[in-house]
């Protein structure tokens, strides 16, 4: 959240923004205008110098509505101080007539822009423009006041201390003179003015301070008097609003030594008057100047009467002295605690869920922070050598240095042409055995299954344990006997499958050629009966195609005719016989009905026709002419896509 | 103490050695830097072994041990057997395991009293680890994470586990354990605690990434160097860090 507003742009005042937005124009638009040149061109010139003011215009009052922060979107603390500072209607008035001025200009431009449209001549062109110009210059002119107000606004709020409304927060409150400020400079770094004179802190003032590993803001803020609220003055309803919007811990000063010009009485009737700000806040009471006056030295009413207070049971008191910083930290320190308390308490509550565990991020980070002790029982040993107490700690630059390997390494050629002896440290009882070459294998036996002396004998005590318990039975399963239902129904399960096999076999032999090859059907012998009822059915001359097919078949035995004339005959180069078979041949006779010739049924010409069209339908959708039309169109037609045309060059086409 | 270290450009100290209270065992790498590492903070204390396991030098992870007993995996051949049992001390039994979960350093973690282990381990080598290592064997998962060894560091005054651990998971533990237990990280954040670094009683390697104050943390949960037992560290400032955090 934004708490400081540093960045405003500064405001220029009305004849400033004039020349700016003037001279801007002048400078970014051409100059050059000729009575001679084009009206369209002329027109133009001036819309645009129109235009361009009024945009410049337009940016910059949008420039400063955005830079100053909305009041509705701030946090309540910095809406209030500014409503305290500088009149929440003053400033929203102000913005807002900056907002009526833009749009204003805006309004003016499109009249303009809208006439110059009509304008016959440059003369005329130009008195629009200046018109329009002026009009501008006139609206600007009238936010004198408002540009004013807002620029002392921005150095005013540039100046403010950044105060973030949601940290931790102590809040140092209390009559004027009674060491407010002095309490701040003790605890913090910053440079606050204490003069020993009534309102010398006018405004707010910010501090930090570490505690805990946290920083902490401190605020310091002007004395209050006790009156009315609307009786107050600026300086005072300044506490007032950090008092009620901050979420802090509240620490209200008193002077008991009454050196500050106000009575202890009027002290008392102070706290109690602002008591209604306190609510749900952590408050102390801070008794200051101890070294003057203690609170055990007051007469016994006025001690009643801060004892009434604290009785309350929600605050506390405590004591310091700045001077002698006596109990200064003291105080700092008890009010942080609670502070750190209360919205660790807050933050908790929040992150846990129903079931009363920490969940999310909370629980991520308490997780992080946890340290599980063991409940107590079992003391875990430790075993730690006596030489580690002893060990002198490894110094590379000590010449009498402990030799560690990496010495030798690189005594005797660094890392790569060094290599270790890894038998250096053995520990087999005499260091001469150290480096003894022992075989890994010895008479065709791996040495290491031999290591252990006593490996026969072991082995044949396990060998006679596993023969003791192979004869007591121990591997006999007993899972063997099974009940009657068990072997009644696996005795059923079995003639079912047998029962299935034998089924699945006898099909089998059913369906199977029985040892015979698999002839194609087209292979097989047909009866010419069979041919002739086929053909019947489907409307053919049945008599034709059975002389036919009795002069192909073969007759068994002699041949009846020595020379049976025959179609199959070669053809000889006979005169006689050409003039006979020329004869013969049927004389081309008039138009046949097509349309039903071999055609035996209305059915069969409905079906030819079907077919009739689908072959038809390809050529149709083509657009061919016929079968035989493979015309192929030109992709790119000449004339339609060569000639002049309006833009470009020749080359281009 | 809490050493930094690193072998051949890699942080995960606790993949390439084991550290024990009686022994510790270092893999053969190119130079002898990190060897050196282990020598001059142990060096005439406890012997130190340069050892392959199965051939490779993941010999951290390969391996599970303590002050009493080494397990080596199924994979170890007979002379890196043999050399191990030259070096290490008489009083450190070794045993190889017939485990089908041969990353012994992965699926066990254990201090000189208890191992907690892989749920799916059998239970032939639940009696083993029982007899060998000396110490009460119990099964869990850390943050719901089966390999423990990968995933928990363990001496016998603390432990680290998983940084994403519940509180309950870290309060069950350490009942179980009875050891303080933290989550926490190693390396910069990473999540693998026990491959990040390696423990014992008065040393703590961890990889060269890991930062100040995981290596304050370190110290502080396994009692090292000048930090003073039961000074656990973290929770002084609880609610500074939920402040702060959250």
């Amino acid at each position: 959240m934004k708490t400081t507003w540093k960045d405003i742009a500064p405001v220029p005042t009305n004849q400033e923004f004039l020349d700016i937005v003037l001279s801007r124009t002048q400078r970014q638009l051409p100059t050059q205008i000729r009575a001679g040149f084009r009206i369209a061109r002329i027109r133009g010139f001036y819309t645009r110098k129109v235009k361009f003011t009024q945009e410049t215009f337009c940016d910059k009052f949008q420039a400063i509505l955005d830079g100053f922060p909305r009041l509705q979107d701030i946090h309540p603390f910095h809406k209030d101080l500014m409503n305290t500072l500088y009149d929440a209607d003053h400033f929203r008035i102000a913005l807002g007539q900056v907002s009526t001025a833009k749009h204003l200009i805006e309004q003016v431009s499109r009249d303009y822009v809208r006439l110059i449209k009509y304008a016959q001549s440059l003369f005329q062109c130009k008195q629009l423009k200046r018109a329009a110009l002026g009009r501008m210059a006139t609206i600007c002119r009238r936010l004198k006041d408002p540009l004013v107000y807002l620029e002392q606004v921005r150095q005013h709020l540039g100046r403010l201390p950044s105060i973030d409304p949601n940290t931790r927060t102590l809040l140092i409150c209390g009559y004027p003179n009674v060491g407010k400020s002095s309490f701040l400079r003790s605890i913090t770094r910053a440079d606050v003015d204490v003069q020993p004179y009534a309102f010398t802190t006018k405004s707010l003032f910010v501090g930090h301070f570490d505690y805990k590993y946290l920083r902490f803001q401190a605020i310091d803020t002007p004395g209050i008097l006790d009156h009315p609220l609307e009786e107050m003055n600026t300086i005072e309803m300044q506490s007032i609003t950090a008092v009620a919007h901050l979420r802090s811990a509240i620490l209200y000063f008193m002077d008991l030594s009454e050196q500050c010009g106000y009575s202890v009485a009027d002290q008392i009737k102070l706290f109690h008057s602002i008591k209604p700000l306190f609510a749900n806040k952590i408050v102390y009471i801070v008794v200051n100047k101890i070294d003057v006056r203690r609170p055990e030295d007051l007469d016994p009413e006025q001690r009643k009467e801060l004892q009434d207070i604290l009785d309350s049971g929600d605050v506390e008191m405590l004591e310091a002295s700045c001077t002698t910083t006596e109990g200064v930290t003291a105080v700092k320190n008890a009010a942080c605690d609670k502070l750190l308390a209360e919205r660790v308490a807050q933050k908790l509550k929040s992150g846990t869920n129903a079931s009363g565990t920490p969940g999310g991020r909370l629980g991520d980070v308490l997780a992080r922070i946890h340290v599980a002790k063991p409940m107590g029982g079992a003391q875990r040993e430790t075993f730690i050598p006596e030489a580690v107490k002893e060990l002198k700690k490894y110094d590379k630059n000590d010449p009498n240095r402990r030799k560690l390997e990496r010495d030798l390494e690189e005594e005797n050629g660094g890392a790569g042409v060094y290599s270790f002896d890894m038998q250096r440290d053995y520990t087999l009882g005499n260091e001469e055995w150290n480096h003894d070459k022992i075989p890994e294998v010895w008479n065709g036996k791996n040495i290491y299954d031999f290591v252990d002396p006593d490996i026969e004998s072991k082995l044949a005590a396990l060998e006679e344990e596993e023969e003791k318990l192979e004869a007591d039975g121990y591997y006999d399963s007993d899972e063997s006997i099974e009940d009657a239902e068990d072997a009644d129904v696996r005795m059923k399960a079995d003639l079912i499958r047998e029962k299935r096999v034998l089924m699945r076999n006898e099909a089998k032999m059913r369906k199977s050629l029985k040892n015979r090859a698999q002839i194609p059907r087209s292979a097989k012998s047909k009866k010419l009966s069979e041919m002739n009822r086929a053909l019947d059915s489907a409307g053919y001359d049945v008599d034709a195609a059975g002389d036919r097919a009795r002069s192909q078949s073969q007759v068994r035995g002699r041949a009846l005719t020595r020379d049976e004339p025959n179609d199959d005959d070669m053809d000889l180069d006979d005169p006689k016989q050409s003039i006979a078979r020329a004869k013969s041949r049927a004389r081309s006779v008039a138009a046949t009905d097509r349309r039903n010739d071999g055609v035996v049924s209305d059915a069969a010409r409905d079906k030819a026709e079907r077919m009739f069209k689908l072959g038809q339908k390809k050529m149709n959708r083509m657009a061919r002419q016929g079968e035989a039309d493979r015309h192929t169109t030109a992709s790119l037609p000449k004339h339609l896509f060569s000639g002049k045309r309006g833009m470009g060059k020749t080359q281009r086409r | 103490m809490a050493v930094r270290a690193q072998f051949e450009n890699s942080n995960e100290v606790g993949v390439f050695s084991r550290l024990t209270n009686s022994y510790a065992i270092v893999a053969v790498g190119g130079s002898e830097n990190f060897y050196s590492v282990f020598e001059s903070e142990l060096q005439d204390i406890i012997p130190i072994c340069h050892a392959t396991i199965a051939g490779t030098r993941i010999v951290g992870r390969l391996t599970v041990g303590n002050k009493n007993g080494l397990l080596v995996p199924t994979t170890t051949t007979d002379q890196e057997l043999q050399h191990l049992r030259n070096t290490l001390p008489d009083s450190v039994k070794i045993q190889r395991i017939e485990e089908r979960l041969s990353a012994l350093g992965n699926v066990i973690c254990c201090n000189d009293h208890v191992a907690i282990v892989h749920p799916d381990l059998e239970r032939e080598t639940e009696e083993i680890i029982a007899d060998v290592l000396g110490v009460e064997v119990f099964r869990q998962t850390v943050a719901d994470n089966v390999l423990t060894g990968s995933y928990m560091s363990l001496s016998n005054q603390g432990g680290i586990v998983h940084p994403k651990t519940s509180v309950r998971d870290q309060d069950e533990l350490s009942s179980l354990l009875q050891v303080p237990l933290v989550a926490g990280s190693v390396n910069r954040g990473s999540a693998v605690v026990g491959a990040g670094m390696v423990v014992n009683d008065w040393l703590a390697i961890t990889g060269l990434d890991t930062t100040a104050t995981e290596l304050s943390v370190i110290e502080s949960v396994f009692r090292l160097g000048e930090m003073a037992p039961g000074g656990a560290g973290a929770g002084v400032h609880k609610e500074s860090i939920v402040e702060s955090f959250y």
